[in-house]
């Protein structure tokens, strides 16, 4: 049986399953980063999703519905820095109601365009990029390259550039101006302030590319792995993407390491289940495996990590 | 540590008063004005749609009941949030616990089946309330002992208690039947209809009383507004509470424990969650199935909210967002409009009040200008 769970395919779904965490924790991590709590990631992700699906139904381009869904993304989320950058709302609160108006938007917006609530047609998901051959049956190296195809060769597009983002992410937070500017606007935005660099500015931008980021997370989910946008489909994953950055540590590439983890329950639940015969185990427990792996992390592990010193803090010009 | 209130009693400034109250019905008035321009916009009549949540909600004494029966878990869910963020504590996982209050109420209630309602009913409540609060309590502890955000963990148990429901009504608990649910409460395990009081004769007499489905799980709620406004003005725990929400380092340098007080503030609000999942199943449902709330958990973040965590307040707010929720159905049979629309002012509300703060600090600025010229 262990055979027939330990396959290829288990680490390509767990890399397929990390990429839309990954993309909207490193969303959050520059988010946060800057300085502003981002728990809107989950209804951001939802509008990116819907966006993705609808104009992909519309114009029967999945790319432009890839477009769509990240300026979707950006749009509800400049509604959040609007409130909790120029008003001062609470962060927490906004991204609340962020949520809320996503579920709301999405849902409305389902309905009088396609007249009726729940899921919508499919599409055509985008295929993955690369189609090699490979088959186990042989020596050494054709198992090799069987793992390698299997595993990581065998991806839709969104997933290799979740793996890009987070390296040039990585880089650029630590190796740009831009970056160093980022980090100290969640640490010390009066410091950023009184050098004449924009603390408003630096935030709208952080936010805004992390709406850009879970969008792209929902266009992934829709466009790519399940083919058709069902109401609330994000489950939760919104949340698990902030456990992501904080056991991440701030960090790009932590958070994806992190949303790795995340992936690899969630593949392995799946897979879990095939098997459900033999285990005699509701799916329900499978089901539940995610959300309990991110508190056992969120218990275990980060009690040492800390995150930015300025992160909820809105900030207001002397 | 005295239970004194923070601020030396001052004659009553209506202008305050005025000023608090003014905001939120601002709020709920622009929500309202923006969603009737969505559906304006999305071709829709809002005049029409409103007429009808209108009727929906308050139209007919049964319409009424209608709201009463959606604001009663709300009032207990908006007392649960709003005594969390009292501590600045944000149980947005309310839902979760909710489910578990649910569940211990529909579970023991066929338990004990052939025992007089005297004893069922509070026995119902207590483990619905313990329920709740132990759901709260794991990521109490991760809050108070390394500070994990409660935001996730919270929300971590709610999809878990979502799914051990799920599982249950298919499961250890499922009745006999195609349909994935608990068996029926027992008569005295359910909370009665407020019309079911009453004479026939009286209910002929007196027409407003017939309330349809409102049960008397509404006296639960509003008991529980009382006792939780009480405790967080008179007692030392809410003393506590407040404390810490105010200022945790104040708090803990006059010898409050900061983690102990977060412990107990998120199972309290915990509790309150899970009442609210017992009246649903015991007066609403009398059963258990996994859709049984209709994210009664989540609005009562934005009743909170709009009652600005005051346990009183909690009342109306309810009752507002209990009143859209029953009229949202009437709205999409008679004008058409999707209910989702529902959800959209209620984030406009969340939206306006959170940016309330904009608004006093523009009159503080003003006055800060006008005060300073003077002199």
């Amino acid at each position: 049986m262990l055979a027939d769970i330990i396959t290829p395919d288990l680490f390509a779904a767990a890399l397929r399953m990390a990429t839309p965490l990954a993309l909207a924790a490193i969303g959050g991590t520059i988010c946060e980063r800057s300085g502003v709590v981002n728990i809107a990631l989950e209804g951001i992700m939802l509008c990116g999703a819907f966006a993705g699906v609808a104009v992909t139904l519309a114009t029967g381009n999945p790319w432009l519905g890839i477009v769509a869904a990240v300026l979707a993304g950006v749009a509800i989320s400049a509604i959040h820095a609007f409130t909790s950058i120029n008003l001062r709302s609470d962060q927490v609160v906004s991204g609340t109601a962020i949520n809320i108006l996503a579920l709301g938007v999405t849902g409305f917006l389902m309905e009088i365009m396609y007249g009726h609530p729940g899921t919508t047609d499919s599409i055509n998901t985008i295929r993955s990029v690369f189609r090699f051959e490979s088959n186990a049956d042989g020596g050494f190296v054709s198992t090799v390259w069987h793992w390698i195809n299997g595993i990581f060769l065998s991806h839709t597009p969104i997933v290799y550039m979740a793996i890009i983002i987070a390296f040039v992410a990585q880089w650029a937070m630590y190796n740009t101006r831009w970056g160093l500017r980022l980090r100290a606007l969640g640490e010390h935005p009066r410091a950023v302030d009184t050098v004449g660099v924009s603390v408003l500015k630096g935030r709208w931008v952080a936010v805004l590319m992390s709406g850009a980021l879970a969008g792209l997370a929902g266009a992934n989910l829709t466009l790519e792995q399940v083919g058709s946008f069902t109401e609330n489909m994000t489950n939760g994953r919104g949340f698990i993407a902030l456990a992501a950055n904080i056991f991440g540590r701030w960090t790009p590439l932590g958070s994806y390491s992190a949303s790795l983890l995340f992936g690899f329950a969630d593949a392995l639940q799946i897979k879990l289940q095939i098997f459900r015969g033999q285990i005699d185990i509701p799916p329900q427990f499978f089901l539940m495996l995610p959300y309990v792996l991110t508190v056992v992390v969120l218990a275990g592990v980060v009690g040492r990590s800390i995150g930015p010193a300025a992160v909820g803090k809105p900030y207001e010009k002397k | 540590m005295s239970a004194a209130e923070e601020r030396p009693a001052a004659p009553r400034d209506w202008a305050s008063i005025a000023q608090k109250v003014g905001t939120p019905i601002a709020s709920v008035v622009l929500a309202i004005l923006i969603g009737s321009l969505i559906m304006w916009i999305s071709g829709y009549d809002p005049v029409a749609a409103f007429a009808a949540l209108y009727q929906g909600a308050f139209g007919t004494p049964k319409a009424f009941g209608d709201t009463l029966l959606k604001s009663t878990p709300l009032i207990l869910a908006g007392l649960g949030l709003a005594y969390g963020f009292r501590a600045n504590l944000f149980n947005i996982g309310a839902e979760g616990q909710l489910f578990m209050g649910g569940l211990a109420a529909a579970w023991l209630g066929l338990m004990l089946a052939g025992q007089p309602w005297f004893v069922s009913l509070p026995l119902l409540i207590l483990a619905a309330m313990l329920a709740g609060a132990a759901w709260a309590f794991i990521p109490a502890i991760l809050k108070a002992r390394i500070g994990a955000h409660e935001v996730i963990t919270t929300m971590m148990f709610t999809y878990i208690a979502r799914y051990l429901v799920s599982w249950l009504v298919v499961g250890p608990l499922k009745s006999p039947g195609q349909i994935p649910q608990t068996g029926l409460l027992p008569v005295e395990s359910q909370l009665p209809r407020i019309q079911s009081l009453f004479s026939e004769a009286t209910l002929q007499a007196m027409p407003f009383l017939k309330l349809g489905r409102a049960h008397t799980g509404i006296f639960v709620a509003l008991i529980a507004a009382v006792i939780v406004w009480l405790v967080l003005k008179y007692t030392t725990l809410g003393y506590e509470n407040r404390a810490v929400g105010y200022n945790p380092f104040a708090a803990e340098t006059g010898g409050i424990s900061v983690q102990w007080t977060t412990v107990k503030a998120l199972c309290i609000s915990g509790a309150l969650a899970g009442l609210a999942g017992a009246v649903e199943v015991m007066g609403v449902h009398h059963r258990l199935f996994d859709q049984f709330s209709s994210g009664f958990g989540f609005t009562g973040i934005a009743v909170a909210l709009l009652a600005k965590n005051h346990p009183i307040a909690v009342v109306p707010a309810a009752l507002l967002f209990g009143a859209l929720s029953a009229g949202g159905g009437t709205m999409q049979l008679m004008a058409d409009v999707p209910q989702k629309i529902i959800l959209i002012v209620q984030a406009l509300v969340i939206f306006f009040v959170a940016a309330e703060g904009i608004i006093t600090y523009f009159i503080k600025q003003r006055q800060k200008e006008v005060t300073s010229h003077a002199g």
